[in-house]
């Protein structure tokens, strides 16, 4: 299972955002969510959500000695993570990655996007 | 609005330094609501009054983000400064180099000397700086607190923007069973046929409405609708522009359109919108009816940071006045007809840079020293200030709404737009608790009906909520209860839905008592001649008329519900009971 991007529909509500910070951390702050909207409301340009894809080679977990499949369910990750994204699909605040978890298999962000730029 | 009346207003010039402009989130923007507004306040320049105007987009919910709820600027900068507010602190910076810009170009240039792309900004363009009185404040491409010259104070102060960033948490009370109860609503709301038609065409979904039933303003109000050519501007012309629907912060409706205009004499011109309320203004009601020519006129308002709204009604009492022959070119420098183009975009920049024709007309409704006492009755206004793009001969709860709304004409302050729905008497009976005519054009219980959508906006406005996201046009949209949970389950905080009714109660009284220290009351509460003297002359509406006496009946039963006396004034009983003081102690 991943989250499946379709950017030509993303309106820019920031939504996604909000969910997921307040179910991981209980406060709503767009900076802590694991999927991000790159907006730039001054430009005629859409928006774009991006999040974790789920990679089968996880270049993010290079030289780490840890079990993938137990990683892929968490929220928290290192800064360095993030850096070895290739897609820079993570978020970062203060010094800590933000990692598409899935909400353990029943993602929200997907519940409130309601124009279906974002799907399971 | 609170806020504003701690200030003895009632005796500034709105461009002296003591004038407060007030910048004020709602109690729940920037959380999981329905939108995530922001008013700004002050007196107003152009109606010589209250002022306010509610913005959507993201700058409210950056300024909660930041952890302000309301910033206050008094005084007035011997120069061009910009505020900056980030995580609390704040910082004034020099802005002369942005003196001159417009609004979008204000934005990058902000964005760009900050590094930081995230920055939301609420800024003045080239109008404002110059005093315009119907100048707005602007964020974004299009989101705007357009109405009653907010820009002009703004420009009054030397303040060219203010830039906001935050980063921190908002902190919800109880986040499981608020997300819970949001998703809830959401899945209800968007259910609502409303809702979803909004999403696709945004507001220029209701041109058709209204050019159908005859309520738009064409040429001055002297027509109210287009008949067949109405095809031209709406929704369905719209699309081969669009390239997007666009939310605010927070917004599940996602009711803007982005456009782009490919070929002919503007092609290249981008951005966002237009909404109805400026294809009327800046179309029909100037005799417009070419789509890329309004689409340019508007995107030249949002770039020089004028109201689309005053704009249209300013240069539509000029034109009705140079047909009547009223004025001539000895005052316009230029030949007024209806729906040129070319000149409505040349008198656009003109009143941005307060050039030729354009310095009159910059005046608002002062421009009648000017154009002379027969002029006045041409320019339709409610307490100094403009109708919008729509006629309300028709619809008489619309009629009495603008005549009651405090900043003067204006559809936000009440519109029951659920009126045009004929539902069953008893469901309205039930909303708003009382008896209601489910007739558009009778004059029973719409006094009713408009003191209870003044309460129930007044609310949303507090809370940070978009009228399209409640008991706008939908009566199945979120109320009071829905409110008091959402209240109760993000801040702890338990306003029941009674006492919500209240707040907006006290918050409508508040604003008429600081009417009535002005010196306005009943006489005020009016609408143009024309509505009362001129039937409508042609399509649909024809024959429409506001009857005085039936208006006035309508403003007792308004006046008796919201406990103030029959010349409008609130009873002392009424101030007591909310928690107001009495006009002796009120300042």
């Amino acid at each position: 299972m991943k989250i499946k991007v379709d950017k030509k529909k993303c309106t820019g509500c920031h939504l996604c955002e909000m969910v997921c910070s307040l179910v991981h951390v209980g406060v709503i702050n767009t900076e802590k969510s694991a999927i991000r909207v790159e907006k730039d409301d001054l430009d005629t340009s859409l928006h774009e959500p991006v999040v974790c894809r789920r990679c089968k080679e996880m270049t993010c977990l290079t030289d780490e000695d840890v079990e993938e499949d137990q990683e892929r369910k968490t929220y928290l990750w290192s800064k360095s993570r993030a850096e070895r994204c290739p897609f820079r699909a993570l978020s970062v605040f203060d010094d800590v990655a933000f990692h598409c978890d899935l909400c353990g298999g029943r993602p929200q962000c997907v519940k409130v996007c309601t124009s279906k730029a974002i799907s399971i | 609005m609170q806020i504003l009346s701690q200030y003895d207003t009632a005796h500034l010039d709105p461009f002296s330094p003591e004038n407060p402009l007030i910048f004020g989130a709602g109690l729940l923007t920037g959380t999981l609501g329905f939108g995530s507004r922001i008013n700004i306040t002050s007196k107003s320049p152009e109606s010589g009054h209250l002022g306010d105007s509610n913005m959507g987009g993201d700058f409210g919910a950056e300024l909660v983000k930041a952890g302000l709820s309301h910033v206050v600027i008094t005084g007035k900068s011997p120069k061009p400064v910009c505020l900056y507010i980030r995580n609390g602190a704040v910082e004034i910076r020099d802005a002369l180099e942005l003196q001159g810009l417009d609004t979008v170009e204000t934005q990058k240039r902000i964005r760009r000397d900050l590094g930081d792309p995230k920055t939301q900004i609420a800024c003045i363009g080239p109008a404002g700086e110059n005093l315009v009185r119907f100048a707005a404040i602007r964020s974004g491409l299009k989101s705007a607190a357009g109405r009653t010259g907010m820009g002009a104070v703004m420009g009054s102060k030397n303040l060219k923007a203010v830039a906001v960033r935050g980063t921190l948490d908002i902190h919800i009370r109880h986040p499981e069973r608020y997300l819970n109860y949001y998703l809830f609503n959401l899945r209800r709301l968007m259910g609502s046929k409303w809702v979803q038609a909004l999403g696709k065409q945004g507001t220029p979904l209701l041109f058709r409405l209204a050019n159908a039933a005859g309520f738009l303003s064409v040429r001055n109000n002297q027509y109210t609708t287009v008949g067949d050519q109405g095809r031209l501007l709406e929704a369905e012309a719209l699309e081969p522009y669009s390239t997007g629907m666009l939310a605010c912060f927070s917004c599940p409706a996602h009711c803007r359109h982005r456009f782009t205009v490919i070929k002919g004499p503007y092609a290249g011109t981008q951005g966002e919108g237009p909404e109805y309320a400026s294809i009327g203004s800046l179309g029909t009601k100037l005799g417009n009816l070419d789509l890329e020519n309004i689409i340019q006129a508007v995107e030249l308002c949002n770039r020089y940071g004028l109201d689309t709204i005053s704009t249209g009604a300013y240069i539509a009492w000029a034109m009705e006045l140079f047909q009547r022959g009223i004025i001539d070119q000895k005052t316009t420098d230029m030949p007024l007809s209806w729906g040129d183009g070319k000149g409505i975009l040349d008198l656009i920049q003109q009143i941005a840079f307060r050039r030729g024709f354009g310095h009159i007309l910059a005046e608002g409704p002062y421009a009648e020293k000017i154009f002379g006492e027969e002029s006045k009755c041409y320019l339709l206004s409610v307490k100094n200030f403009p109708i919008e793009m729509t006629d309300e001969r028709v619809p008489k709860s619309f009629a009495l709404g603008m005549a009651t709304s405090t900043r003067g004409a204006c559809h936000m302050r009440s519109r029951p737009s659920i009126d045009v729905l004929g539902l069953p008497q008893e469901v309205l009976d039930k909303i708003y608790g009382g008896p209601v005519s489910s007739e558009l054009t009778s004059y029973s219980g719409k006094g009713r009906m408009v003191w209870w959508h003044e309460l129930l906006n007044a609310v949303c406005d507090s809370l940070g909520f978009c009228r399209f996201l409640t008991v706008f046009s939908s009566p199945r949209a979120p109320q009071y209860r829905q409110f008091s949970r959402l209240i109760e389950l993000a801040t702890g905080l338990r306003i029941t839905p009674k006492a919500l009714m209240d707040v907006g109660e006290r918050i409508y009284t508040l604003e008429r008592m600081m009417l009535v220290q002005e010196g306005l009351c009943r006489r005020d509460d009016t609408l143009p001649q024309r509505y009362f003297d001129e039937p409508i002359a042609e399509g649909p509406a024809k024959g429409a008329v506001i009857t005085r006496e039936d208006f006035d009946g309508m403003l007792d039963e308004y006046y008796g519900l919201h406990g103030w006396d029959r010349g409008g004034v609130p009873k002392v009983g009424t101030l007591r009971r909310l928690g107001i003081k009495s006009l002796n102690d009120f300042i």
